[in-house]
């Protein structure tokens, strides 16, 4: 039921921002149009949604789930993400491979390779030849933070 | 026709360009990789190479691309048989068969009927869509507004029955996408919508970083997720000399091949996930024919035949509306009209009269790409099959990096980074709801389109809605998207009113929930 909340919330936003646009006729319809239409079907999309999981929890079983699986480790999907987000942070200022070897390594340790010096070696060989395919053969611009000297 | 070889002969000529054959040796290898390894599909491996075409010209830049989609569909055979694990969707019904092969000690003659499928499937359809093409492209010189926009709403409802389980889950997310795909300027306007002043909004939502968010790390997360030993993989690796087919295997399979090749380039050509439809199709076909259907399910060659000819028809005639009608059927031709756009080509009717160069030598390089794909797959397949030895462990950090790289370098922008993280964090969600991401994804890319078409026919017809309704085309279009969509509903009265009859007499209760069990 969190999904159809969250997509009711959303369609109600869509249509209320797309009200404080011009909408427009229908003979010539403008910008906020196409949206308000959009925000009304997802809000009518939602409340289907609604009543048809009620129905189902009030039968036998629900058709599909509409909670996130329960075999999932979620401390380790949020600290995999937390390691993603805190090298985004940091891309700017230590620069691509300083943040390409700390996420390398950061990832692998999340993952459950806990010797070192393995994670250590592999994150380093990842970043440099991360640094040599991204950076000197494909040219791409990427940051280079402390590095750069 | 004639005309139509003398330009596939100019393709060729630009196509075997030492330039052209090498992105298209490229794409297929990169497209093999990304069909081999779990958790990496051909969307999200062609988003994060859309940045490295950024150099190149357009029809460079499509020929790696296609042969990534294309690709992927040869590579994605190996993960099912080898360790019963779909390196992509469109495999996941060759684990059945191929796998069970596998464990019988006949894994080689598995992967070379695949790879050999996969290559008559690939090139028969290509000869389709060179025969094709041209002709639908002047038919389609009389869509007006109302007919695209029909066409779209029809391809929207299609591909949202056919995906996933809840019409009304695809249906919602269909219509995110197409909010999403309204944030920015307005296409006929150009007043800035759910900008919020942000100048960073105003070009609209990156659908790279939508499409590597919700398809890449989406699905690492939800690897990530997995406890540590989920993440070793065993795979058994064949020798080279054990690749060879039996007489009798080739003779078991070339029915099945070839009319897993019909049913892959029909499917192909009407909105949903094509290669994945024709899969199931084509097992389902065999099964039926096959003198031994006691066999599937316990290593039926022609369980691997079929199928995996199926989708690679499928994936070459899903080219067919892209390029005709400028509209993609699935999420993967999607992203191929995205990174199109980007180069600024626009592909529609007018796209093999004002742009044949791109055209044919695309068509070309697919013949150039299967003939690759085939020599990558039957020798290399013992090396392609030794990248499953890499730990998950390894490859996810991995994956995760190149994601991380690609989107930063579409437009040197963090920003983008955190709008794919964010995309990342909803795609996992989204899995866990059981929300499909591919009609979100069509959405963002078509909205635009769907929207310029949708306002040109009222403007058109002064707010007269009858416009839809008074083009036969537009017409025929919409009482199709009646049908799919009230589909479902007459199923479901069909079946409460089967189980309400009262059971004929003589038949026991016990029949009765095991049939509501195969339901």
């Amino acid at each position: 039921m969190t999904a159809v909340i969250a997509l009711f919330v959303l369609g109600c936003m869509t249509v209320l921002f797309a009200l404080r646009l011009s909408v427009g006729t229908l003979r010539a319809p403008d910008s906020g149009f196409f949206p308000l239409v959009l925000g009304v079907m997802l809000i009518a999309l939602a409340v289907l949604q609604g009543v048809q999981l009620h129905l189902a929890a009030r039968g036998a079983k629900a058709q599909a789930p509409d909670e996130p699986r329960s075999q999932d480790s979620p401390w380790r999907v949020a600290l995999f993400f937390g390691v993603v987000a805190l090298a985004t942070a940091l891309f700017d200022t230590l620069g691509y491979v300083l943040v390409s070897f700390l996420l390398m390594l950061g990832l692998l340790q999340v993952l459950g390779l806990r010797k070192w010096y393995v994670s250590g070696l592999i994150a380093l060989l990842s970043a440099v030849a991360a640094q040599i395919v991204f950076v000197h053969w494909l040219k791409i611009p990427l940051p280079e933070g402390l590095l750069a000297f | 026709m004639l005309e139509s070889l003398q330009y596939l002969s100019g393709g060729f000529a630009l196509a075997t360009t030492f330039q052209n054959l090498l992105y298209c040796l490229i794409g297929a290898v990169v497209g093999t990789l990304v069909g081999i390894l779990p958790g990496l599909g051909p969307i999200a491996g062609i988003a994060l190479l859309i940045p490295a075409t950024f150099g190149l010209n357009s029809t460079s830049a499509l020929i790696m691309l296609s042969g990534i989609y294309y690709g992927a569909m040869y590579g994605g055979s190996t993960t099912s048989i080898l360790i019963n694990v779909p390196g992509e969707t469109a495999s996941v019904i060759t684990c059945i068969d191929g796998y069970q092969m596998a464990q019988k000690g006949r894994a080689g003659p598995a992967l070379a009927i695949a790879a050999l499928g996969s290559f008559v499937a690939g090139s028969i359809s290509i000869f389709g869509l060179v025969l094709l093409a041209p002709p639908l492209a002047d038919a389609a010189l009389a869509f007006g507004p109302p007919e695209f926009a029909s066409l779209m709403v029809f391809g929207f409802v299609v591909l949202s029955n056919v995906t996933g389980s809840s019409l009304v889950k695809a249906l919602i997310m269909a219509v995110v996408g197409l909010i999403l795909g309204t944030i920015g300027m307005d296409p006929v306007s150009g007043n800035a919508r759910f900008t919020f002043s942000s100048a960073y909004l105003l070009g609209g939502i990156e659908f790279v970083a939508v499409a590597i968010g919700v398809f890449g790390i989406g699905e690492i997360l939800v690897n990530a997720a997995k406890p540590a030993e989920q993440l070793e993989q065993h795979a058994l690796v064949p020798r080279f000399r054990d690749l060879y087919p039996s007489l009798d295997d080739l003779k078991r399979s070339i029915g099945a091949i070839l009319r897993g090749t019909g049913i892959g380039f029909g499917v192909g050509l009407v909105p949903g996930p094509a290669p994945v439809i024709a899969t199931y199709a084509s097992y389902a076909v065999e099964k039926r024919l096959s003198k031994h259907p006691e066999e599937f399910g316990k290593g039926a060659i022609e369980g691997v035949a079929g199928p995996e000819s199926a989708n690679n028809a499928a994936t070459q005639s899903a080219f067919i509306p892209l390029f005709v009608l400028g509209i993609p059927f699935g999420p993967v031709t999607a992203i191929l009209l995205g990174a199109l756009l980007i180069h600024g080509v626009t592909p529609g009717p007018l796209l093999i009269a004002e742009n044949p160069q791109l055209f044919w030598a695309v068509v070309a390089s697919m013949y150039i790409g299967n003939f690759i794909l085939l020599l990558l797959n039957l020798p290399f397949v013992p090396l392609f099959a030794n990248m499953l030895r890499v730990p998950k462990r390894i490859l996810l950090p991995l994956v995760m990096l190149f994601c991380l790289t690609g989107m930063f370098s579409v437009n040197n922008s963090v920003l983008d980074m955190w709008v794919m993280l964010g995309f990342g964090a909803l795609g996992y969600i989204l899995r866990g709801w059981a929300y499909e991401g591919a009609p979100l994804l069509l959405g963002l890319v078509l909205g635009p389109k769907l929207e310029v078409a949708f306002r040109q026919s009222v403007m058109i017809s002064h707010g007269d809605f009858g416009i839809f309704v008074d083009r036969p085309v537009s017409l025929a279009l919409l009482l199709a998207t009646a049908v799919f969509l009230l589909l479902p509903l007459v199923k479901r009265a069909v079946r409460s009113l089967r189980r309400k009859a009262p059971p004929p007499a003589g038949e026991t209760g016990a029949s009765a929930p095991a049939q509501e069990e195969h339901r």
